[in-house]
């Protein structure tokens, strides 16, 4: 019992990473852009997609690199040429131009790969299992879980210590004022949607070898990055760590104690959230409120 | 930004109709429907246009006039749609106590939703109403003794209604479609009545400027709320009507595409700038996805590209867009 809660407990970790991995992309667009971008789940897709198609070419290392960076590409064309006319306006327009585009662009994952569930094989130096001690656990998932780690934490620096860091989180805060400071507003907005766009496609890279690909699998995702927002708090960084996590290790327990409403329990989690703290675990007052 | 709604439906209604009351204008429109050639066939078409035409005016009070974008009624509508087919199943079958229940079920989640997101504002409000749409979904998907679950629940079936003494055979699609329209005009003018009393007027300053409404000394959080609901209720009763439309009720109806098309929809015809707006975008929404998804195997494509080109370029709608041209055309 105590081996298979560990079990889990683990499984969960390696999922809220992946989760903080993709909500993170979705919120520094969300605090910095104010769009809601439902793009972002299909681009997760993307990802996945990609590292199935090029890895029998590129090989493991070439293709996590080559994957992102086409997906980051996609994000930067989407921002360029749509989303950057919504910018200021109605946050509905936002909604709704990113939310017919994804569906619009899963229809072209089914037109290019098929309705059929694909899957990708986990390279050979991580297969099988490593014994931690306490139980055997897949070489993998804790290799997903390390690369999910390090993403993370190159993300944390790029935001907190690099200068281009501080004008994002500036631009967040009042985008006016960066502007009359004369930092280039519209290329820093292109991106940070391209940088967001491709942490969801990292995620969707190494996590395609314990994922089932299917073509609806980026709305599937779309929803935990959501509620990790709201749980973590509307642009703090931690919060969207510590929500993913919180969100993951939930999901992945009570799949293993109550099956039937493991989808469930996230949003139990948020609505009592929310009632405790209106704007999330660490969430301040911010911008978008207005 | 609905400017002044007198002028509004002069624009919309010139020449023969000006002197008759818009709403009637677009009753006669639907109640004529039925009798044209080749389109009124598709009279189940006709049924759906009505009710989402219901649905999306009830939610045009929340997203055109008190400028609230909840991305969550396809919840309220799914509720409402289980609501009449859990009581048509477990309670009576009577059509009226059926879509009574379906009503105030699914009216009452909005009430309880409308209490913990009445106080968030923009895209905040939106996360939200999001979150807990796809909350009810995952209840609908997985309460299999309830709402059948993935199957969903059918075995629903429209009973003769008594009106005096004239017995109307709803099984008839035709009666159906009546039925369904005279419920729809007395909404629309209920609504009609809603958004051109002091109520509404409040619900557009709140758009408009919500803490100067808050400073002239309104409490704008109970009226966001009471929007949130009504519009709820709408959405339920357009749910439970559907539900005897296809005579079933699926999980599917509370997913979230269903609560981005109604706000699509109220978009498309130009709901933020005419009361008719949501109607008209209704028509077209549901008719052009039928003839899509007839002829094209991956007409999804369309359908979403449908969504990003009249963002990017009818904003306003179809009736915005005819506002603005015929006033070009003017001069």
């Amino acid at each position: 019992m105590l081996g298979t809660l560990m079990a889990f407990t683990l499984n969960g970790i390696v999922l809220g990473l992946i989760y903080a991995v993709v909500a993170l992309g979705f919120t520094l667009i969300l605090g910095v852009m104010e769009v809601i971008n439902f793009t972002h789940g299909v681009l997760f897709a993307y990802g996945a997609y990609l590292a199935y198609t090029l890895q029998p070419f590129l090989g493991f290392w070439l293709s996590m690199l080559v994957a992102p960076l086409l997906v980051g590409l996609m994000g930067l064309a989407i921002e360029f040429f749509l989303v950057r006319r919504v910018y200021g306006q109605n946050p509905l327009f936002g909604l709704l131009l990113t939310f017919g585009l994804s569906m619009a662009l899963e229809e072209v994952i089914r037109m290019i790969w098929g309705r059929v569930g694909r899957s990708v094989t986990a390279p050979a130096f991580v297969a099988g299992s490593l014994d931690l001690g306490f139980m055997l656990y897949s070489r993998y998932r804790l290799f997903l879980a390390a690369l999910a780690i390090l993403v993370i934490l190159a993300v944390w620096y790029f935001l907190m210590r690099t200068p281009y860091g501080a004008v994002i989180r500036a631009g967040a805060f009042d985008a006016e004022m960066v502007m009359a400071l004369g930092k280039n507003l519209p290329w820093m907005r292109s991106l940070v949607f391209a940088l967001g766009a491709v942490l969801a496609g990292i995620a969707g890279v190494i996590a395609a070898p314990i994922w089932s690909i299917r073509p609806p699998m980026g709305t599937a995702i779309l929803m935990p990055s959501y509620l990790i927002v709201v749980l973590g708090g509307i642009g703090s960084f931690w919060g969207t760590i510590i929500g993913g996590l919180i969100i993951g290790i939930s999901t992945s327990i009570s799949v293993m104690i109550f099956p039937r409403i493991s989808d469930l329990v996230p949003y139990l989690l948020m609505a009592l959230v929310l009632i405790w703290r209106p704007r999330g675990l660490m969430g301040e007052k911010s911008i978008l409120e207005v | 930004m609905i400017k002044s709604q007198s002028t509004a439906k002069q624009r919309a209604f010139p020449g023969l109709f000006r002197s008759i009351h818009p709403l009637a204008v677009m009753v006669i429109i639907f109640a004529a429907f039925p009798a044209i050639p080749l389109i009124g066939r598709f009279l189940s078409l006709g049924t759906e246009v009505v009710i989402w035409s219901l649905f999306a005016l009830g939610f045009n009070i929340l997203l055109g006039y008190t400028g609230l974008t909840s991305f969550g009624h396809g919840a309220y509508f799914g509720i409402g749609a289980y609501g009449a087919a859990i009581a048509f199943l477990r309670l009576s079958h009577s059509l009226w106590l059926c879509l009574l229940i379906g009503t105030l079920v699914g009216g009452l989640f909005a009430a309880l939703v409308g209490l913990i997101v009445a106080n968030k504002r923009g895209i905040y409000f939106s996360l939200l109403t999001i979150a807990f749409s796809q909350m009810f979904f995952f209840i609908a998907f997985r309460w299999d003794e309830f709402t059948g679950g993935e199957t969903g629940l059918t075995g629903i079936d429209r009973q003769t209604l008594k009106l005096v003494n004239l017995a109307v055979n709803l099984r008839n699609p035709i009666a159906y479609y009546y039925f369904v329209l005279a419920v729809f005009a007395l909404c629309a003018v209920i609504i009609w009545r809603i958004v051109h009393s002091p109520f509404g007027r409040v619900l557009r300053a709140i758009k408009e400027n919500e803490l100067r409404a808050k400073y002239l000394g309104y409490n704008t959080e109970a009226y966001k709320w009471a929007a949130f609901t009504i519009s709820g209720l709408f959405a339920a009763l357009g749910g439970s009507l559907y539900t005897f439309l296809i005579n079933s009720a699926y999980a599917f109806g509370l997913e979230w595409v269903q609560s981005g098309n109604v706000v699509m929809m109220t978009l498309l015809g130009g709901g933020t700038v005419s009361f008719f707006g949501p109607v008209v975008g209704a028509a077209i929404f549901i008719t052009c996805r039928d003839l899509l998804s007839a002829y094209f195997e991956h007409w999804l494509l369309f359908y979403g590209l449908l969504f990003v080109i009249v963002i990017l370029y009818v904003p306003t709608g179809i009736l915005g867009a005819a506002a603005k041209l015929r006033k070009k055309h003017k001069g």
